[in-house]
């Protein structure tokens, strides 16, 4: 089943730690029980983000996923604003 | 603050002037802004002088100024990240609250292919040059004597083995092997197709011990006993199996009457090799067992200069960062050497094997050729210290 979601923020080809740092921004503009989808390119934003969403008083991380465009893996995370 | 790509005014720290600060054990401070899973795999280990604490990017990103706080102030700080980015961004940060802080140039990736190049011996007849990649705990070697040069266990980047051949002015004659590696990649294969020089594994290490299909890589097999004149030296074939079926060292004799032998993951330092990277811990344990009784006291004498493939701490080698030792300190000193009959050599082996880590499987494959690993992929495979040795 597809992720439902508000916004889309796409990081592709932003190398650490903008994805997080945008993420973080794009996420203070939403109302609370949003969800951003954030497109990334980088492989290591996987874990990074798992443990941000850990760190974060306001987000919780619903859901990741790999997909892939023009022979290229794309890291596919769902962020709700939680307060 | 705004990070400015490219426009820091933080300097740098590169991976060679870190490993020489730790070889001197100078006091150092690692920030590791990597996620703690990373920083556990694999931290920038050092000796009794360096600290590593390890504070995630997105904790100073969340809680600026309480993350900053754990940093001590007093102090020179080195950050250390995955690629660079992160490192270079905290650096910043902890510079705008007055720190002196700097961050690794090319991250933790740059770090973990860090090569280390150094002589073992130098002599009329020629010289024995250590290559290490300190990070892993990885040790290849160069034979060169009279314009040749021999290379036993190269890796991945062969641009250090060229460089150092041009430097020698030395032709590569032979690439050697002492087995099929699970812990990191080859250089062999990649520096015959570059240079012509024959690529030599033992035949029983071309076949994936637990895909249990044949390599597609070109190599030329080795048989017990089997010599190599390199110069006024001369290599001496001895198969050694347990750590795989086709493992071998190589003995070196010298014109000045002395010896060598690069044990690959036979014996190390301080351990040996553990026998179940195949997936046939049982059936090689017992073979292991015979190679180290009946076979090594065949190739070595006191004197022999034990150069093996890895090490696990760098407190095994000197202050000068030379993984080496007579047989006879090696024997002393080698914990899982001591005399064992069969039941005691299988229980020790047993209670001693580390974790089996999933991507050796894979880095075996790369190394026979039934997959490739491009740069990326390569970097992630090989990506912390090798755990080839029984566990201490």
């Amino acid at each position: 089943m597809a992720n439902s979601f508000d916004q889309t923020l796409d990081v592709k080809g932003a190398k650490c730690p903008m994805p997080l740092v945008k993420s973080r921004k794009a996420i203070a503009d939403l109302t609370v029980g949003q969800v951003l989808k954030v497109v990334a390119t980088d492989r290591g934003s996987v874990a990074d983000f798992q443990g941000w969403a850990k760190t974060a008083k306001n987000v919780e991380l619903v859901a990741q996923e790999t997909e892939q465009e023009g022979g290229q893996d794309l890291y596919v995370h769902y962020l709700k604003r939680t307060s | 603050m705004t990070l400015i790509e490219g426009q820091t005014g933080i300097a740098e720290f590169t991976a060679n002037e870190l490993y020489a600060r730790i070889l001197d054990n100078e006091a150092i401070f690692i920030l590791d802004v990597r996620n703690e899973d990373e920083f556990k795999r694999s931290p920038i280990e050092g000796q009794s002088n360096l600290t590593a604490v390890n504070i995630p990017y997105f904790e100073f990103l969340e809680d600026e100024d309480g993350s900053v706080a754990r940093v001590p102030a007093d102090r020179e700080i080195m950050v250390v990240c995955a690629k660079e980015g992160s490192s270079q961004y905290v650096a910043e940060l902890l510079a705008g609250h007055g720190y002196n802080a700097r961050y690794l140039q090319g991250g933790f990736t740059s770090w973990g292919n860090f090569y280390d190049v150094r002589d073992v011996v130098n002599a009329a007849w020629g010289r024995i040059v250590q290559i290490a990649r300190p990070a892993r705990g990885d040790l290849s070697f160069a034979v060169i004597s009279d314009g040749k040069m021999a290379l036993i266990d190269p890796m991945r980047h062969t641009e250090v083995y060229l460089n150092l051949a041009a430097e020698a002015g030395a032709t590569m004659t032979h690439l050697l092997d002492t087995h099929v590696h699970a812990d990191h990649i080859s250089g062999g294969p990649a520096l015959a197709t570059i240079t012509g020089a024959t690529y030599y594994v033992h035949a029983y290490d071309a076949i994936h011990p637990i895909d249990m299909l044949p390599a597609t890589i070109a190599y030329t097999s080795l048989e017990d006993g089997q010599q190599f004149q390199v110069g006024q030296t001369t290599i001496t074939v001895a198969w050694f199996p347990g750590h795989t079926l086709g493992q071998v060292n190589y003995r070196l004799d010298t014109p000045d009457g002395r010896s060598a032998l690069f044990t690959g993951d036979g014996i190390f330092l301080r351990s040996f090799g553990r026998p179940d990277l195949g997936g046939k811990g049982e059936a090689w344990t017992p073979i292991l067992y015979r190679s180290l009784t009946e076979r090594l006291p065949k190739i070595v004498n006191d004197d022999t200069l034990i150069l093996p493939a890895h090490f696990s701490t760098l407190d095994e080698g000197n202050a000068e960062g030379i993984f080496a030792a007579p047989y006879s300190e090696v024997r002393a000193h080698n914990d899982a050497l001591k005399p064992r009959s069969e039941e005691e050599f299988t229980a020790y082996v047993l209670s001693h094997l580390p974790v089996f880590p999933p991507e050796y499987v894979e880095i075996k494959r790369v190394n026979i050729g039934l997959v490739e690993a491009c740069d990326g992929k390569a970097n992630e495979l090989e990506l912390g210290k090798n755990i080839c040795a029984l566990a201490g």
